[in-house]
């Protein structure tokens, strides 16, 4: 991480937030950092359909946060360890997702998973729970729309091996690989695929995203052991995770790099895409789009002279993933 | 997931042959899945692999070209023991898929569908392993329509 010190001013990256505080990592220190009044009272996020720049005007907006894991800060140090966070430098890039809402008919808005990264990771577990494979897709979909590249990390291989699982998802990981992602097989117990993923972070942030009880940081305790984060297992009955971690924080790797590890989640909302722009986030599809008998006007459902079902049948793309789309642009 | 009256409510449909409004309430139809027109008795290329995946991205108009009897899972069955079914063939890929009659389907029409199987119709099924009923069949598919008692009356 590129930071310099000035006898006022100085610059760091944000690697933890909690209750107003944001932990900043300048040269070899970790500064505790307040948020400026100014920074709030200028911040302006998008909220609701097409984007529409909003500003925080009263409490009820201020779970809206103005500085995301991975950011770069301007900020001015008090002298004792702390400090105050005066500007947010121009993001390269960011992960988002739309907000859960607070009530039925509430507008959605968009928040910042993390900021100026390398990749994103989804993590899926081979089993317990059961992978999902149009949640993996909206992830995908998601990184596609930031131009974020990413790595794909099955965990817990030691759950399905030698058993018809085993086969359904190798099916299902070359159906991705076909397509241009990497996966990566991995699992925490046997040490399995951890030197492959140890190459793939080296040098990069990376975020590790996906549902809580899929071992995201017991891949992140396997990769960096020194760290010892806190793991649980999942509930026995209910098959789920328990959402042990419970906030966003970065890890700088001791081979070089950084990792993010969020909270598992249960849903992941799509935001400030529109239906007409999905298309474009499947890289499968990229070649056939325009190609339909009416253009770029084609929505690829029910039209005649469509390339893009065309495909489908002629097995270019898989009907799995074209069934994905169709689902992902009800939802928009 | 349990089916709720809002479920048979949306998965009505408008016939893309002859444009007929189609209900697919169980209440109405007299049948849990409601796959194609009773009154033409036409059909859509929506599965792909397995009844109900939805996965087929041809979406094209399935005429009903044939009849044929289901597959006996009993291994003591003799001849054509099973339930009859009809063949539909789709007019945009041509791919081949059988489904259940419905108590309400156009019986006349089931019986054109079995003197105007194609020539062609055969050779495909093979290659599927359907067993396409001809016109030798009839006493069968009435029995099967109508029942025996009513055809001796």
């Amino acid at each position: 991480m590129q930071t310099q010190t000035t006898d006022t001013i100085a610059y760091g990256v944000v690697y933890k937030k909690n209750l107003s505080q944001y932990h900043v990592h300048t040269n070899d220190q970790v500064i505790l950092c307040s948020l400026s009044a100014k920074l709030w009272k200028d911040f302006e996020y998008s909220g609701g359909k097409g984007g529409r720049k909003k500003r925080v005007t009263n409490t009820r907006d201020k779970h809206m946060d103005p500085v995301a894991i991975g950011d770069r800060v301007r900020y001015q140090p008090a002298g004792d360890d702390t400090g105050m966070i005066l500007e947010v430098l121009p993001r390269q890039n960011k992960l988002t997702r739309q907000s859960a809402k607070p009530m039925p008919g509430a507008h959605a808005f968009e928040q910042v998973i993390a900021a100026n990264l390398d990749q994103v990771v989804p993590v899926f577990a081979a089993a317990n729970p059961e992978p999902r494979w149009h949640m993996l897709d909206r992830y995908l979909v998601a990184a596609e729309h930031h131009r974020l590249p990413v790595r794909i990390a099955i965990t817990k291989m030691d759950l399905i091996q030698n058993t018809p699982a085993e086969s359904d998802l190798l099916e299902a990981v070359e159906r991705y690989r076909r397509i241009g992602y990497p996966v990566t097989l991995t699992s925490s117990q046997q040490m399995m695929g951890l030197e492959e993923l140890r190459d793939i972070l080296l040098e990069k942030t990376s975020v590790l995203v996906g549902k809580s009880g899929v071992g995201k940081t017991s891949l992140l305790n396997a990769i960096e052991p020194g760290l010892g984060l806190r793991v649980q297992t999942v509930n026995q009955t209910t098959g789920k995770g328990r959402h042990t971690t419970t906030h966003l924080e970065m890890f700088p790797l001791a081979a070089g790099g950084a990792i993010i590890d969020t909270p598992g989640v249960r849903e992941f909302g799509l935001i400030g895409l529109t239906p007409e722009d999905v298309a474009e986030c499947f890289p499968e599809m990229r070649p056939f789009l325009g190609q339909c008998h009416f253009g770029h006007s084609c929505n690829h459902e029910e039209e005649p002279g469509c390339a893009i079902r065309q495909a489908v049948m002629d097995g270019a793309i898989s009907p799995y993933r074209y069934k994905s789309y169709l689902r992902l642009k009800v939802d928009l | 997931m349990m089916r709720t009256y809002f479920d048979d409510f949306n998965a009505d449909f408008t016939c893309k042959n002859c444009g007929r409004y189609v209900s697919a309430r169980t209440a109405v139809s007299g049948v849990v899945n409601r796959n194609h027109c009773p009154y033409c008795l036409h059909s859509r290329h929506v599965d792909l692999f397995e009844a109900g995946d939805r996965l087929c991205a041809c979406k094209g108009v399935m005429a009903p070209v044939g009849l044929t009897v289901k597959r006996s899972r009993d291994k003591y069955a003799r001849g054509l023991q099973g339930e009859l079914m009809l063949v539909h063939r789709c007019q945009t890929c041509g791919g081949l898929s059988i489904n259940r009659i419905a108590a309400d389907d156009d019986s006349i029409r089931i019986l054109e569908s079995l003197s105007q199987c194609p020539e062609n119709l055969l050779e495909q099924s093979q290659i599927h392993e359907i067993q396409i009923l001809t016109n030798a069949d009839i006493a069968l598919v009435e029995s099967r329509l109508y029942g025996t008692q009513v055809l001796a009356a």
